[in-house]
């Protein structure tokens, strides 16, 4: 009864976010690739189904359907798993099989073999998706190695000859070769148009951001409430089906699977197709896949040559851009744009200030508001305990780095972290922040132990965080950026994504504290343009635009100038009458000026604990920072 | 006496994974680009030299010779045409993926000039020290194998002394540890990378030349090479050529013991599977995250 209500809620709240949301009234995401695929792809079946043209168009639609899932899985979200060619055999060899041992039509066996892919890459993909990086793609790059040995030494799977089928993709057995052919022909383009528009819709979606953010860095995914390890997981799954439908269309459309689908050169070959058409584009991928088949079909020269002419055009094309042929063309249309804009502007010069400007005077009358009317406070005293540090140990290897810490911080309040270079202090932040498990000791948010608590978790319970190095998200916008911390999308499965999409919900919100913090007007610029101070700004309104509970800052004055500093402080001041903020700061003048209390660190333990008076004078922080 | 001659055999092609895997790590120091195409220098290497001796007749001491300089002339272009543009330009392409995929490409090319050059079949360069085996009480040595660890104990040695103890070698490792801090201390570290680049690429054809009447190559022969390579290097979390070598070996003798006990067939199979397990359990532990951040 209660899974009949949210099931029914939920299809109600698809239908509404699909009907009345602003997004849904423009064209629906992913629909323009989708129809694109759809339309040119069945007219090209129609017309050449039957002539060697379509059956090179056909092939390299196969192929596409795996490159698709990999911009998803390896481009977007640069989760690097050499998985591919082998859960394409996986599709191609499990068609096969049921085909003529089972006599189960190929349209069938395809279904099962999606099912069984899936099984196979849950399985497989919660021990790999473990690892990160480069040991994810070392780890996977077995994987192919395995499955070429297997597969040739196995009688059963037809060894170095192959496998051959009985059956075609077109379900009637009864129809002639040519209708076989166009119609098995045209399943593959519907197939291929679905997987472009999944793989379209997640990517524009709000989990399309939690995915961009996660494959740029998966430490500051996870301190934004991205939960890494299922995103991760997913995306294999994803990545892995996405092949196997590949392979098992191909086994259904060449009615045989020879032994080279699980070679490691097969793997070389998707790799290839995915960088040069544009390895975070959807619609890249597949233009990827259908220049190698062609070049590979052609029979001339060029297919001869094939090996040289791939290296050339990978090289040509990674030197004019790394995001491939989509970059080319998406960049070439944006200059085209900027020129059209540029003349329309005529003189009218962009001469935008940065914030400087306009953060002079930050009204935050919106941030001081809680402009959020979704977040209750409970308007308790504000002297009770929001943070509390117990014992906090940590020891890496023989070292210690913090030694037995503890500190209470209340609800509101700006608060100070001080002391010489490796004193403790990021380590301190990381631990309250989750980054970092502690050796010993307990964090307390509220009464309720976190301690074991992953960062993400912390991040929802309003544990909001800066770097001391700027960790935004290059490629994407100021707006993203904050956006970031405004999904609600983390508990949703990446399926979700197809559905609907609450990111202009999460871009909304991120407008507004952009707003209230006066900096609106840089909203689309690209992060990695802006100035040292901005990107500060910015990273500071991300930490902002969750209403967080506590707020950790991690040196947020370094690198910035005295005019900088002053503003800076003007605002955490205001900060400081809604929310907890806990600073790490080198600059003792301005930790004097804005904190109500000051905690020093030296050597892992705590020295001092006390207002800025007693900090001022106090003869352990003079010997200790100031160097008497 | 089973047992004894398996693990020689396994040094030998051990040695051979670790001289490639090596070659990875120093480059990666220097570069951070991960160089794939490192087994088809190899490959280049075998095929040209017994092109020139057996098919155009040149005497084997010119045709060595002439390969070499040839695959140090190649290298030496590659990196002024498009590591420079790529690296040196205004707008450097970044991120370890991407460069791969350079070098990536570069194997294509080189694999499909080989195929254009040499053609397709096996083929392998002359065998430098004719005979039978030696043998030492029931253990077994091929004269090839002997050639081919004596070349990676000279090279291999060669290698440490000029790290260890020249101005170069110090430099050298100072660009891989910082590229930028190399820099700003008036370290090349472009001259670096093309040295290095070039260097690895002969030092590969040498070790095609010498390795490959052990087991013949064709066109396609490099990847494989490279991908032993790579792993053996991966071992070394891309970044110590030390631990790269030892990896090699071990992988070397791993393999002519599966092959030897377990099964001739899937002995490969089970390798890689305890190579992937080893990653998985241990990442960190094989330096795979300092790989990842650094």
């Amino acid at each position: 009864m209660n899974g009949l209500l949210t099931a029914s809620s939920r299809a109600t709240a698809w239908a509404t976010a699909l009907s009345s949301s602003p997004a849904a009234r423009r064209a629906p995401r992913g629909s323009a690739p989708t129809a694109v695929v759809l339309v040119a792809g069945a007219l090209i079946v129609l017309a050449y189904g039957q002539q060697y043209t379509g059956s090179v168009f056909v092939l390299s639609a196969c192929y596409a359907i795996v490159t698709a899932g990999m911009a998803v899985q390896i481009g977007f979200s640069q989760q690097i798993a050499f998985s591919q060619s082998v859960f394409f055999g996986v599709g191609a060899y499990g068609v096969a099989m049921l085909n003529t041992h089972l006599n189960m039509s190929v349209l069938l066996a395809t279904v099962v073999m999606m099912v069984g892919a899936a099984l196979v890459a849950l399985l497989l993909g919660s021990v790999v998706t473990r690892a990160s990086g480069l040991a994810l793609a070392v780890a996977t790059l077995m994987l192919p190695l395995i499955a070429v040995g297997y597969v040739s030494a196995s009688g059963y799977l037809g060894g170095a000859v192959g496998a051959p089928l009985t059956g075609t993709l077109w379900p009637s057995s009864a129809s002639s070769t040519a209708v076989a052919t166009v119609g098995g022909g045209l399943i593959v383009v519907v197939l291929l148009a679905l997987v472009v528009f999944i793989a379209a819709r997640i990517l524009n979606s709000d989990i399309g951001l939690e995915l961009f953010v996660l494959g740029v860095d998966e430490r500051t995914a996870a301190a934004l409430g991205v939960r890494t390890p299922r995103r991760k997981l997913e995306l294999f799954v994803l990545g892995s089906v996405f092949a196997a439908l590949g392979g098992a269309v191909y086994a259904g459309t060449q009615q045989f699977v020879p032994e080279t689908v699980v070679d490691p050169t097969a793997e070389l070959a998707l790799l290839i197709m995915l960088f040069i058409g544009g390895r975070r584009s959807v619609i890249g991928a597949v233009i990827g896949a259908l220049v190698i088949q062609y070049l590979q079909g052609a029979s001339n020269w060029v297919s001869v040559n094939i090996l040289v002419v791939e290296g050339l055009l990978l090289t040509v094309v990674l030197l004019v851009d790394p995001e491939g042929l989509a970059g080319i063309v998406s960049s070439g249309l944006a200059r085209l744009r900027g020129k059209a804009a540029a003349t329309a502007a005529g003189e009218a010069g962009d001469t935008q200030p940065e914030v400087a400007a306009a953060a002079a005077d930050i009204s935050l009358s919106g941030v001081l508001a809680g402009n959020d009317p979704t977040v209750h406070r409970d308007g308790g005293p504000r002297n009770a305990t929001l943070l509390d540090v117990r014992g906090i140990h940590k020891e890496y290897g023989g070292l210690r780095v913090l030694d037995d810490v503890s500190l209470t911080l209340p609800e509101r309040g700006l608060f100070a972290l001080c002391g010489p270079n490796g004193a403790g202090k990021s380590t301190l932040l990381n631990v309250i922040g989750g980054s970092v498990p502690p050796s010993a000791g307990q964090i307390l948010l509220n009464s309720t132990d976190i301690t074991k608590r992953p960062p993400n978790e912390r991040f929802y319970q309003g544990i909001s965080r800066t770097f001391q190095a700027v960790h935004l998200i290059k490629g994407r916008t100021v707006l993203d950026n904050v956006a970031v911390a405004c999904l609600a999308s983390h508990t949703a499965s990446i399926v979700t994504g197809i559905g609907r999409s609450r990111l202009e919900a999460a871009r909304a919100k991120a407008a507004r504290t952009l707003a209230d913090l006066g900096m609106a007007h840089l909203a689309d610029r690209e992060v990695s343009s802006l100035t040292l101070e901005a990107q500060r700004m910015v990273e500071l309104a991300r930490a902002l635009a969750p209403n967080p509970r506590l707020l950790l800052l991690d040196e947020p004055a370094s690198g910035l100038s005295e005019e900088q500093r002053q503003r800076l402080a003007a605002l955490l001041t205001t900060l400081a009458e809604r929310t907890c903020v806990l600073l790490v700061e080198h600059d003792l003048a301005l930790v004097a000026q804005v904190s109500e209390r000051i905690f020093v660190l030296s050597g892992g333990k705590l020295v001092f604990d006390g207002g800025p008076a007693d900090f001022r004078s106090s003869p352990v922080v003079n010997s200790l920072l100031v160097g008497s | 006496m089973k047992f004894g001659n398996l693990v020689i055999a396994g040094i030998v092609t051990g040695s051979i994974y670790a001289m490639f895997a090596v070659c990875v790590a120093v480059w990666y120091r220097v570069s951070n680009i991960l160089n794939l195409a490192v087994g088809d220098f190899a490959m280049v290497g075998a095929l040209s030299v017994d092109n020139l001796y057996r098919v155009k007749g040149l005497p084997l001491p010119v045709a060595i010779i002439t390969t070499l300089v040839v695959v140090a002339a190649f290298a030496y272009l590659y990196d002024q045409v498009v590591l420079r543009l790529a690296q040196d330009g205004k707008r450097p392409i970044e991120g370890i993926v991407v460069t791969f995929f350079f070098t990536f490409a570069l194997s294509f090319f080189i694999d499909g000039v080989a195929k254009m050059l040499f053609g397709s079949d096996v083929h392998a360069a002359p065998a430098l020290w004719n005979g039978t085996s030696l043998t030492l009480g029931s253990l077994n040595f091929t004269r090839a194998g002997i050639l081919v660890l004596a070349c990676a104990v000279i090279i291999g040695g060669a290698f440490w002394l000029y790290i260890r103890f020249t101005l170069g070698g110090k430099a050298l490792e100072a660009s891989g540890e910082n590229s930028v801090g190399a820099r700003i201390v008036g370290i090349d570290t472009r001259q670096y990378r093309r040295l290095i680049f070039i260097a690895t690429a002969v030092i590969a054809a040498v070790f095609g030349i010498v390795e490959s009447p052990i087991t013949g190559y064709t066109y396609l022969s490099g990847a494989t090479i490279s991908l032993t390579g790579f792993i053996a290097a991966a071992y070394g979390g891309f970044r110590k050529p030390g631990r790269a070598l030892l990896a090699g070996l071990f992988i070397g003798v791993l393999e002519a013991l599966l092959g030897g006990y377990v099964s001739t067939q899937y002995g490969d199979t089970v390798m890689y599977a305890i190579l992937a397990a080893l990653i998985l359990a241990w990442p960190r532990g094989l330096g795979f995250e300092s790989a990842v951040s650094g």
